[in-house]
């Protein structure tokens, strides 16, 4: 069964992102959260989900660290990251390529390139 | 509306591990079905070592409802016990599915963020009117459903303030549609600047009939502080029910459309009195573009008849100071020159008419007004000639010594010619003899026609020239030689 975890600190992205891949859901994909960038870490250990929607400013382990983490790890190697976050600046997004994330993403997100995002990661089609 | 998964609900980690605490403290099995008694899961009614029951077996069919408002969802079968873990499971997926709907309307509300940030990003890049309302309409139509789009605009006649189609979409939407402000359903929108919901068009009777089939439609005032620049309509061929969602949303576009449009017509009218300016400054000065431009009203370019003053000025034998020079050579006195004239000529106020060859031809008095224009006249050609004698190039000095006519009078003065080529010119006997005295001028002479004269008199000094015989005029003009 496919796999997506969403970690951010704030419920109201978690529960808007949750929202967005609710169809998801109907065609067997998991959806799990995490609410810190340690508590990710370990259900990314644990879980080993396809897709991550990572925030980057969160207590504990910020997304740059956990990305890092993952991206290190020869164990979840396939394991995709899509770095979100309300920063849009060229320096961020530097950061983001340097922790090896696959993508990212600015906040306000586009729930629609979201939906499509996950469609063309998981080969579903909804 | 989303809808409880109720397999998905009992599934749940902590809900599941607070199912079995339960069933260990009431210790009666019970096992979990769906809308059709579809077992999803049970409790209690296999040994485990975590569950405690006095039974593994469920010995009765009594079956009790979850509900989600008042709706049967799943069933919870079991003795007696049962009933509450029914309330419970109901409770929940009543939380669960006022949580959903929440995030529903959250998740709405974030694509409205999320597209008005999208729509200002792109309104930025455009600068034309009829692009701007292309986007507004594209972008609307994602959020709102409809069959038609338009963008109408309030044209401001003099006599007819009318509603004009400046972009439109969809089959019902007539591109030439014209409107007279208070018709039909846009008119009034567009009076009163309150936007409305018509969800049953056909029976308001201000709907006016036409070719277009409407059931239902929003309309929205493109209101910019207490103006009203036009309205915004969104409809549907079949009866729709649009919402006050829906039409603070279209409000919204609506908004967003009245300053970006207002926005993109100053940037049109700017660039259009830039493109004027480009011309005119090539024939007056820039200070005197900007008064044309404050006050285009009082300067048509349309032909009329005006009393100006106009002058002619040539450089003597120009053809044998030409064969001097390699022709290259020449364009370079010759631009430096012109360059020292027609600052002269414009410091006096004066128009550029044009240059033939090495003749320029100078009005002072049109487009625009100059009190005095006889002695401007007169004082541009003395600083024109004081200007040749001082110049740099002592090449010049010596090569370009140059006549000057004036003659001043009633002429036809305006663009002339036809539509695909116009000059701003001037006709009349007044231009012929200008052009006459400079050719009768000798190097560094101004003559000037016996009505700027007597116009003069008293500011400069004169000596007689002559008289000269003009076709059409019976009598002989006296021709007069300035001194400077």
């Amino acid at each position: 069964m496919p796999k997506v975890l969403i970690v951010d600190d704030e419920p109201h992205i978690r529960l808007l992102l949750e929202q967005t891949l609710e169809e998801f859901e109907e065609k067997g994909v998991e959806i799990i959260t995490a609410g810190n960038g340690k508590q990710a870490l370990e259900l990314i250990k644990k879980e080993t989900p396809d897709i991550v929607y990572l925030d980057v400013m969160m207590p504990e382990m910020n997304g740059y660290d956990v990305c890092n983490a993952v991206k290190n790890d020869p164990a979840l190697k396939g394991v995709y990251i899509i770095l979100l976050t309300a920063k849009g600046q060229e320096y961020d997004k530097k950061m983001g390529d340097d922790s090896g994330a696959d993508i990212y993403m600015t906040k306000p997100f586009n729930p629609d390139v979201i939906i499509a995002k996950t469609a063309s990661i998981l080969n579903i089609t909804l | 509306m989303s809808q409880i998964n109720l397999e998905k609900l009992v599934s749940k980690k902590d809900l599941f591990s607070l199912l079995k605490g339960l069933i260990n403290v009431l210790g009666s099995p019970i096992e979990i079905q769906g809308k059709e008694g579809k077992t999803i899961t049970s409790f209690g009614d296999q040994p485990d070592a975590n569950v405690q029951t006095h039974s593994n077996v469920i010995s009765t069919n009594n079956t009790y409802p979850i509900k989600l408002n008042d709706i049967a969802i799943g069933w919870v079968k079991g003795d007696q016990p049962a009933h509450v873990f029914s309330e419970l499971l109901s409770y929940l997926a009543n939380k669960e599915f006022e949580k959903k709907s929440l995030a529903s309307d959250m998740l709405d509300k974030y694509r409205e963020i999320n597209l008005l940030y999208d729509i200002a990003d792109k309104i930025a890049a455009c600068t034309e009117v009829k692009d701007v309302a292309q986007l507004i309409i594209d972008e609307a139509r994602q959020l709102i459903n409809a069959t038609s789009a338009s963008l109408m605009l309030l044209n401001n006649n003099n006599t007819l303030n009318t509603l004009e189609i400046l972009s439109a979409y969809g089959e019902e939407c007539i591109p030439k549609t014209i409107l007279q402000l208070g018709e039909g359903i846009a008119g009034n929108v567009a009076v009163t600047g309150v936007a409305e919901i018509v969800n049953d068009v056909a029976s308001d009777p201000r709907f006016v009939k036409g070719h277009n089939a409407v059931s239902s439609l929003l309309c929205a005032p493109l209101r910019l502080k207490d103006r009203i620049l036009g309205v915004m309509n969104l409809s549907s061929r079949s009866p729709y029910p649009y919402s006050a969602r829906d039409l603070k949303l279209l409000s919204i576009f609506a908004s967003q459309a009245a300053s970006s449009i207002e926005n993109a017509i100053l940037y049109e009218n700017r660039m259009k009195t830039e493109n004027i300016k480009a011309h005119l400054q090539r024939y007056v000065s820039p200070q005197i573009v900007s008064s044309i431009l404050e006050d285009f009203g009082g300067n048509s370019l349309n032909p009329s008849k005006k009393k100006i003053s106009i002058l002619f000025s040539d450089i003597r034998n120009f053809s044998a100071v030409c064969e001097k020079l390699a022709p290259e050579k020449i364009v370079t006195y010759l631009n430096e020159y012109f360059s020292h004239m027609v600052e002269i000529i414009f410091e006096h106020q004066g128009t550029v008419n044009k240059f033939v060859g090495d003749m320029i031809v100078a009005f002072f008095g049109a487009p625009f007004h100059c009190d005095n224009n006889e002695t401007q006249a007169i004082k541009s050609a003395i600083k024109m000639q004081q200007c040749i004698k001082k110049t740099g190039s002592s090449w010049i000095r010596d090569n370009f010594t140059t006549g000057i006519g004036i003659t001043a009078g009633e002429v036809v003065v305006g663009n002339i010619g036809s539509p695909r080529h116009m000059d701003y010119t001037a006709i009349g006997d007044e231009v012929n003899i200008a052009d006459r005295l400079q050719s009768l001028a000798k190097g560094g002479q101004i003559l000037v026609e016996h009505n700027v004269y007597h116009a003069t008199k008293n500011i400069f000094e004169f000596e007689k020239f002559g008289k000269i015989t003009v076709k059409g005029k019976e009598k002989p003009i006296d021709i007069f030689n300035v001194i400077y």
